[in-house]
């Protein structure tokens, strides 16, 4: 049987057929550059485009959740036509993730669309959290009852609880803090500080990306980088691309790092920015967002569950999504969490090799499962029973 | 004598926020941050030619195959009306829907039990001396840390403009530091 895997995240989606190794990571976007006025780019046509700067973004998610079909649409024709998958809808089912607590008419309206418009042969929609927890408990040989999944991305973090592979949705928590909101953050900050980069979001993200990182040591590393000279340990010198000689940006090496531009190169000097971005997802009311952090949020999760669950949901912590990529980002949660948690539980958290298409591998799991025919919904029970058929069989 | 009316002069031109608009204020500010795009779309003045011809849309072949571009171009416009709903109006719809607890409201977070910091709103450096408290800009309400980061942020904010010809605080390098240069 063909089997998509459809991890269809705001920023990027993951997507390729169980038999795959690995997953197209694509930008789920239409964009538009400066330079190039005869034509757009949709999703990873934007490898195609030679010059980055100033690049306009058409997304289809909106504060995590799908309004703009138009635009989603035109990259999942894309995706799907002859330049990728090449997919014959009618042999093929799909897996595809969404939001969690997604609006009643958006499941509606994506029904519609991957039974009637592009007519698979059946679908299985679920959260991305559940594929990685799937995955981590087959692949966990002592098969734990109980998971508490971070699942960090573009739009917003959410702790997902889950027992026995059922998510308890009560006690999931969400933080209005992504990739996108770092992002933008750090582009208004180096705008204030040093270079109007409003309009680079694409190059300032491959900044945050390269240098941002997550501080263990917040208070010292903040005086650390108050020093100056050699003393300063933080300090990085980031080299903006041009688009003529400069490809792409990049990190100058510390032994070079003067905080002066060589040549005619344009430079950004990184220093507390470097982490003091990322922190945001720790103190969200560093910009005014009243909200826990994540390690909060998650002991708030916790708390929420029944006692016995507790000491389980910590001892099997489960960090997914980009962010979890940031340097230092594990052993912070760590600390965070352990100082809140209380001392007689044991703490355990995995962090996959690829945090972003962990889910996605999840996917391919649970398609080769023996199970897997009976989770989805086919084409014929959709004509015959409509959304309702839907609204039971998937957990979302 | 001279002196204080300079200062009344001064105190009169000062427009303070009140907490209304500093809330306004701050709420815009993380309007900002959910921005898809801060410019403009650079292809918003492109004219598309009607006459130019089209080259992917190849010779029709009889009725049949227009037809059924036809159907499939309808259903596709119906798709676009059906499912025009912005976010706000997706949330109004599950407010009026009001399912039980687990939903959308229920996952949201309280504020953190932890004090707030308090960041210079001009070098973003805690002020460790003072922590928790620093200084407040008496016009907008935002932290500062320093002299030097209070001129600076009065020369850079539209709203806390100085009223007198004071830049003695701000160095020559700090101000250079600043200036907004174009990418």
């Amino acid at each position: 049987m063909v089997v998509i895997i459809l991890d269809n995240g705001a920023g990027t989606a993951k997507v390729g057929y169980s038999s795959d190794k690995q997953p197209r990571v694509i930008p789920n976007c239409v964009t538009k550059a400066k330079n190039v006025r005869t034509r757009i780019f949709i999703g990873d046509q934007i490898d195609e485009c030679k010059d980055l700067s100033g690049l306009y973004y058409l997304l289809p998610f909106q504060k995590g959740y799908l309004v703009n079909w138009e635009v989603e649409k035109q990259v999942w024709d894309h995706m799907f036509g002859k330049d990728m998958l090449q997919v014959d809808f009618n042999e093929a089912s799909i897996i595809m993730t969404e939001p969690y607590f997604n609006f009643r008419s958006i499941q509606e309206a994506m029904n519609e669309i991957l039974f009637e418009e592009y007519q698979f042969k059946s679908v299985l929609r679920t959260n991305a959290s559940y594929l990685s927890q799937y995955k981590k408990n087959k692949d966990d040989s002592q098969n734990p009852l109980c998971s508490l999944v971070l699942d960090s991305g573009y739009s917003f973090s959410h702790i997902v609880p889950y027992f026995k592979g059922k998510k308890l949705a009560e006690a999931i928590k969400r933080v209005h803090v992504g990739g996108k909101l770092l992002t933008n953050h750090l582009k208004e900050v180096i705008s204030y500080r040093q270079l109007m980069v409003m309009d680079e979001t694409y190059v300032i993200n491959q900044l945050k990306e390269d240098v941002c990182y997550v501080s263990t040591q917040f208070m010292k590393d903040m005086e650390i980088a108050r020093m100056k000279g050699p003393e300063n340990t933080v300090m990085r010198d980031y080299i903006l691309p041009d688009y003529t000689h400069i490809k792409r940006g990049y990190v100058r090496p510390i032994e070079e790092t003067t905080g002066k531009a060589q040549g005619n190169e344009q430079i950004i000097r990184m220093n507390n920015e470097r982490f003091a971005i990322p922190e945001l997802l720790f103190h969200p009311s560093d910009v005014g967002i009243h909200e826990m952090g994540i390690a909060e949020a998650l002991m708030l999760s916790v708390e929420s569950t029944s006692k016995e669950m507790q000491p389980h949901l910590l001892g099997n912590i489960l960090l997914t999504g980009g962010n979890c990529i940031l340097p230092g980002f594990e052993e912070r949660f760590y600390m965070d969490v352990r100082s809140m948690a209380p001392t007689e539980f044991d703490i355990s958290m995995t962090l996959p090799k690829n945090p972003v298409t962990y889910a996605w591998e999840g996917g391919v799991q649970l398609a080769n499962d023996k199970d897997f025919e009976k989770l989805v919904v086919t084409r014929e029970q959709f004509e015959e029973y409509g959304h309702n058929i839907c609204l039971e069989k998937f957990d979302v | 004598m001279k002196r204080s009316q300079h200062r009344r002069v001064k105190e009169q031109q000062r427009r303070i926020l009140d907490e209304p608009a500093r809330r306004r204020r701050q709420r815009k500010a993380l309007e900002a941050l959910e921005q898809d795009n801060f410019q403009d779309d650079p292809h918003a003045d492109l004219k598309m030619s009607k006459k130019a011809p089209k080259f992917e849309e190849s010779i029709e072949i009889g009725n049949i195959v227009s037809s059924a571009k036809k159907k499939k171009k309808n259903r596709t416009e119906y798709f676009k009306y059906r499912l025009k709903k912005s976010f706000a109006a997706l949330i109004e719809e599950e407010q009026m829907l009001s399912a039980d607890p687990p939903n959308y409201f229920s996952a949201s977070t309280p504020p953190s039990k932890l004090p707030e910091r308090h960041f210079c709103a001009v070098c973003c450096f805690l002020n460790i001396s003072t922590f928790p408290s620093s200084y407040i800009c008496v016009s907008c309400g935002s932290r500062y840390c320093s002299v030097k980061c209070l001129g600076t942020h009065q020369d850079t904010s539209v709203k806390c403009l100085r009223t007198h010809q004071d830049t003695r605080f701000v160095s020559h390098s700090l101000a250079h530091y600043y200036s907004v240069k174009c990418l």
